[in-house]
C-alpha cells in the first residue's frame, strides 16, 4: 500500500472511558537512584529510618541539573533492590516499606490564594525545582529549565493530545481533575505574565470537549480556551502542536519560547498544580494498563515508585501466559521495552502496555515510498537506510537523519516490515562521529 | 511466561508486499481473460512459456546465490537444498516472475514466434532484474527488457496474427497496426480503426495491451487499492495529454482538418501508452521514492514516448520511454538533491518538461516539412 499513514488503530475509546482505579497504598515504595539524565546519586538518611511523605532524602546529580528525590510515602527506609528502569536498565532502587500512615512532611503546606498570587515567577522557579518538577508527558527534562526563560511568552499551550495509540492516562487525568488542569495553567499564566492559554486535545474526544466547555464557562476573562487539533499521529510533537494550534512553523531545532510560545504536558500542570498550591512534588500519577497480553486493561491512578509486579494481579494477570509477551513502558511508538515484568512506574512512566511476541518476516525493500511519504520531519528513511546498510558516512550527513524524531512511522508503514526506524537510530550515530 | 526485548515501533500496518503482488495480479487478470478469450492458443503458449522460464530463473538465481561454501565435509543434496532455499525462497520469488511474465504476455505482439518469446523472457528476467540482485534491486522493468530485446532482435520476423472472428473489418488484417499510420505522417488519416475498435482492441497489436477497457478497470483497482502510486499515472498521462494536444493543434494548423481532441484520444487509445501507466511504470522498484520526483519519473516518460511516436523511427515507444524512465529514477534517487519536500527548483522542472517539449513539437510539426502529412 503506498499510501501516507498518520492513523494508527488502537483501542483508546474503550479504555479511556474506564475510570482510573485508586491504587496507592502499595506494600513497598522503590524510588529511582540514577536515571538517563543523572548518573550519581547521594543520600540523607540511612537504613531504618523513618521517612515521611514528600520528604527530601537525596540528590541525584547529572552533568547538567541535580534532581532531589522525594519519598512518595511516609514508612522506613529498608536497603536497596534491584529492578528494571523505564530506560531498560537494571539499576539500584531505594525501598521504603509502607506504613500506611501517609503522614507529610512538614516542608508541605498549603498556600493561601493570596500567597499564590504574590508569587513572582522567580519564586515559581524555585519552587518547581525544589519539588523536582519534569516533564511527565516522558521526556523527564527539569520543568524549572523551561521557567528560567527571559523571552515574553504570549500563548501557553498545554499539550493533552496524548497521539500515541493505547495510552489513555492524560484522557483520565482530563477528566477527572478539570479543576486541576485549570488552576495549574492559571498559575503558569501568572508566572510568565502572559493573557492566553490553549488547552490542546484530539478533536475525537467529545467528552473532553464537552468538560471543559461547561468548565471554561466559569472562568469567562482568564483566557484559557480549549483547542481541538488533528486525530492523526504524531499530533502530540511539540512543533506538530505549535504549528496546528498557532499556526506558527519552528524552524528544526529552534526552542518554542523564542517564539513566544511555551508548551507543558498536562501532566506537568498539574504537577506544578500541586507544587504550588501544597509545594508537594509529584506523588501520584495516572497510569494505563493495556495491550492484548493482559485480560482486562484499566487505568491506574498509583504511587509513584509502585511495582508493576503490583498491578498484573488487578487487570487480572496475562492473557495466554504460555506466549512470548513484550513490556514496553511508553507508547507503543516510541516508548522502550524492557526485559522483564519487574520495573518499577517513575514520575515518567504514562503506560505499560504488554503485547503477545508478534513475527514480523521482513521482505526486501520494495521502494514502494510509504515511509517517506509518512515521515513527518520529510526525510527519506529508505535512503537513509541503504547508505548505513553501505556504512557511507558522506551520504548519511547529507540525508540528515539528526532531523529524526524517532517517532516510529517509518517502521509502522512499512510494506516489508523492515525496521527502519533501527537504521535511522544507527544512522544517527554514524552522523554524529 | 517469557518476556522478550524489542526495539520501538512495537505495531505495523497491515500491509505487504505480498498483498501488493497479489493486487497487481487482480488487476491484470481481466486483460489477461479477455486476451485468452481473443487468442487462446497464442496467448496460452507465450504465457507458459514466459512463465516456466521466469519462475525457473528465478528458482535457479535463488539456489546460485545460496551455494554452500566449502568446509571440507560432505553435505547431501537434501542439506544442500535446505541451505539454499529454506528461508529464502517464499511466496513473493514466485509472484513476482509471475507478474513480470504476465505483463511480458500482455505486451508481446500477437505475431512473435516462440523463439522470441523465449529469448525476450528470458532476457528479461536474467539481464532486466536478476543481475541486479533479483527483487527491490532491479533498475529496469524486466518485462520491458525482454519486449525490447526481442523485439530488436527478431523484430522483422514477427507475422501479422490476427483472429478474424473477433474484427469486423477483415479486409484491414494485413494492414498496419493504427500507430503505424501516425508513424508514416499520416496524421490527417486515422486508419480504418475507430475510436470504438481501439477501446475494445479490435486492432492488430500486442496480446494484452490493445484492450483498454479491461486495463481501465485494473488501473481503477489499483488505485483504489493504493498499490500504484496515483502520482506517476497523472503525470504520465497528463503531461502526455498535453503534449498530444498541442501536436493535434499543430496538426491542425496544417490545414488538414483534423479534430485535435478526437487525435489526442486516438493516440491515447492506441499503443501501450494505458498499459505501460498503468502496470509498468508503476512498478515502486523501479520508480523513485519521493513525491516529487514520481511528478517528474511520469513527466520523463511522457515526453519519450511523444517524442519516439512523432519523431522517431519506431511507431511504438512506450516500452523505451519506461526504460528511459528508469534511468532517470536511479538520477532523481540521488543523495544529493534527492528530497521528499516540494522546491521551486523542482516545479521549475517540472514546467520546463511540458514547455520545452511543447515548444519541440509544435516547431517540429509546423515547420518541419518531413513530418507534414
Amino acid at each position: 500500500m503506498i499510501a501516507k499513514t498518520r492513523h494508527i488503530k488502537d483501542t483508546k475509546k474503550l479504555i479511556g472511558s474506564l475510570p482510573a482505579v485508586r491504587y496507592v497504598d502499595p506494600k513497598y515504595i522503590y524510588l529511582a537512584t540514577t536515571n538517563a539524565r543523572c548518573s550519581s546519586f547521594e543520600l540523607y538518611i540511612k537504613e531504618g529510618d523513618h521517612v515521611n511523605c514528600c520528604q527530601l532524602i537525596g540528590m541525584r546529580h547529572g552533568p547538567f541539573f541535580d534532581q532531589p528525590i522525594h519519598a512518595t510515602c511516609s514508612g522506613t527506609f529498608v536497603g536497596y533492590e534491584k529492578h528494571y528502569h523505564r530506560n531498560g536498565k537494571l539499576i539500584d532502587f531505594i525501598k521504603i516499606e509502607n506504613d500506611f500512615k501517609d503522614t507529610f512532611d512538614k516542608s508541605c503546606f498549603k498556600r493561601s490564594p493570596e500567597e499564590i498570587a504574590k508569587l513572582s515567577k522567580d519564586e515559581i522557579t524555585e519552587i518547581v525545582k525544589n519539588c523536582a518538577l519534569v516533564g511527565l508527558g516522558g521526556s523527564s527534562f527539569p520543568t524549572y529549565v523551561k521557567f528560567q526563560t527571559d523571552k515574553k511568552i504570549d500563548v501557553i499551550l498545554i499539550n493533552a493530545i496524548e497521539c500515541e495509540p493505547y495510552i489513555t492516562a492524560d484522557h483520565r487525568l482530563m477528566l477527572e481533575f478539570p479543576n486541576r488542569v485549570i488552576d495549574g495553567i492559571k498559575y503558569a499564566m501568572q508566572a510568565f505574565d502572559c493573557k492566553k492559554a490553549y488547552i490542546c486535545i484530539k478533536s475525537k474526544y467529545k467528552d473532553i470537549k464537552t468538560v471543559y466547555k461547561q468548565l471554561l464557562k466559569e472562568y469567562p476573562d482568564s483566557g484559557i480556551e480549549l483547542c481541538c487539533v488533528g486525530n492523526y499521529y504524531p499530533q502530540g510533537w511539540e512543533v506538530e502542536m505549535i504549528r496546528k494550534a498557532t499556526g506558527i512553523k519552528l524552524n528544526p531545532g529552534e526552542l518554542p519560547s523564542n517564539r513566544g510560545i511555551i508548551d507543558f504536558n498536562v501532566s506537568t500542570i498539574v504537577g506544578l498544580y500541586k507544587a504550588i498550591k501544597y509545594n508537594m512534588p509529584v506523588v501520584k500519577r495516572f497510569v494505563t494498563v493495556t495491550g492484548d497480553g493482559i485480560n482486562f486493561p484499566k487505568n491506574f491512578r498509583v504511587r509513584v515508585g509502585t511495582s508493576i509486579k503490583d498491578l498484573i494481579p488487578l487487570c487480572e494477570g496475562y492473557k495466554n501466559p504460555d506466549k512470548e509477551k513484550v513490556f514496553i513502558l511508553g507508547g507503543p511508538m516510541m516508548g522502550a521495552s524492557v526485559p522483564s515484568d519487574d520495573c518499577i512506574i517513575t514520575k515518567t512512566v504514562t503506560s505499560i502496555i504488554i503485547f503477545d511476541k508478534m513475527e514480523f518476516k521482513e521482505e526486501p525493500c520494495v521502494r514502494c515510498g510509504s515511509c517517506v511519504l509518512s515521515c513527518p520531519v520529510h526525510l527519506e528513511p529508505v535512503q537513509i537506510m541503504n547508505a548505513v546498510k553501505v556504512a557511507d558516512k558522506e551520504r548519511i550527513k547529507k540525508l540528515n537523519p539528526l532531523k529524526c524524531i524517532e517517532c516510529g512511522l517509518c517502521a509502522y508503514s512499512c510494506t516489508s516490515k523492515i525496521q527502519v526506524t533501527d537504521y535511522i537510530r544507527k544512522a544517527k550515530i554514524f552522523a554524529k562521529l | 511466561m517469557t518476556i522478550v526485548k524489542e526495539s520501538a515501533p512495537h505495531l505495523r500496518r497491515k500491509a505487504s508486499v505480498t498483498r501488493m503482488m497479489v493486487d497487481v495480479l487482480i488487476a491484470l487478470a481481466p486483460t489477461l481473460i479477455f486476451s485468452f478469450v481473443v487468442y487462446p492458443i497464442k496467448t496460452l503458449i507465450t504465457y507458459v512459456i514466459s512463465l516456466a522460464i521466469m519462475v525457473g530463473a528465478e528458482f535457479v538465481y535463488v539456489g546460485l546465490r545460496g551455494i554452500m561454501p566449502k568446509d571440507g565435509q560432505k553435505h547431501s543434496f537434501k542439506e544442500r537444498f535446505a541451505y539454499a532455499y529454506k528461508g529464502k525462497y517464499n511466496q513473493n520469488n514466485i509472484l513476482t516472475p509471475a507478474i513480470s511474465a504476465i505483463i511480458f504476455t500482455l505486451i508481446m505482439p500477437a505475431g512473435a514466434p516462440i523463439y522470441a518469446i523465449i529469448v525476450g523472457a528470458f532476457v528479461g528476467i536474467v539481464f532486466g532484474k536478476l543481475v541486479f540482485g533479483g527483487l527491490g534491486s532491479n533498475i529496469f522493468n524486466p518485462a520491458a527488457v525482454g519486449m525490447i530485446f526481442a523485439k530488436i532482435c527478431f523484430g522483422s520476423q514477427y507475422v501479422t496474427y490476427v483472429p478474424t472472428w473477433y474484427y469486423q473489418k477483415t479486409d484491414i488484417v494485413a494492414s498496419a497496426t493504427p500507430l503505424g499510420y501516425i508513424n508514416n505522417g499520416a496524421y490527417a488519416s486515422t486508419g480504418n480503426y475507430g475510436l470504438f475498435d481501439l477501446f475494445f482492441g479490435r486492432i492488430p497489436g500486442a496480446l494484452g495491451e490493445v484492450y483498454k477497457i479491461t486495463i481501465i478497470i485494473g488501473l481503477i483497482y489499483l488505485l483504489v487499492r493504493r498499490s500504484a502510486d496515483f502520482r506517476i499515472v497523472v503525470s504520465y498521462l497528463g503531461t502526455f495529454s498535453i503534449l498530444m494536444l498541442v501536436a493535434g493543434l499543430s496538426v491542425m494548423g496544417l490545414g488538414t482538418g483534423i479534430n485535435p481532441f478526437m487525435f489526442l484520444l486516438y493516440n491515447l487509445l492506441s499503443g501501450g501508452v494505458l498499459f505501460g501507466a498503468t502496470f509498468m511504470l508503476t512498478d515502486p522498484v523501479t520508480s523513485p521514492i519521493n513525491a516529487p520526483s514520481r511528478w517528474i519519473y511520469g513527466m520523463v516518460a511522457a515526453v519519450a514516448t511523444v517524442f519516439i511516436r512523432l519523431f522517431a523511427a519506431l511507431p511504438e515507444g512506450v516500452g523505451f520511454s519506461i526504460l528511459i524512465a528508469n534511468m532517470v529514477a536511479c538520477v532523481l534517487d540521488h543523495y544529493e538533491w534527492s528530497s521528499s519536500r516540494y522546491t521551486w527548483k523542482k516545479f521549475l522542472t517540472m514546467g520546463l518538461l511540458i514547455v520545452i517539449p511543447a515548444l519541440v513539437t509544435f516547431l517540429a510539426i509546423f515547420y518541419g516539412g518531413t513530418f507534414n502529412g
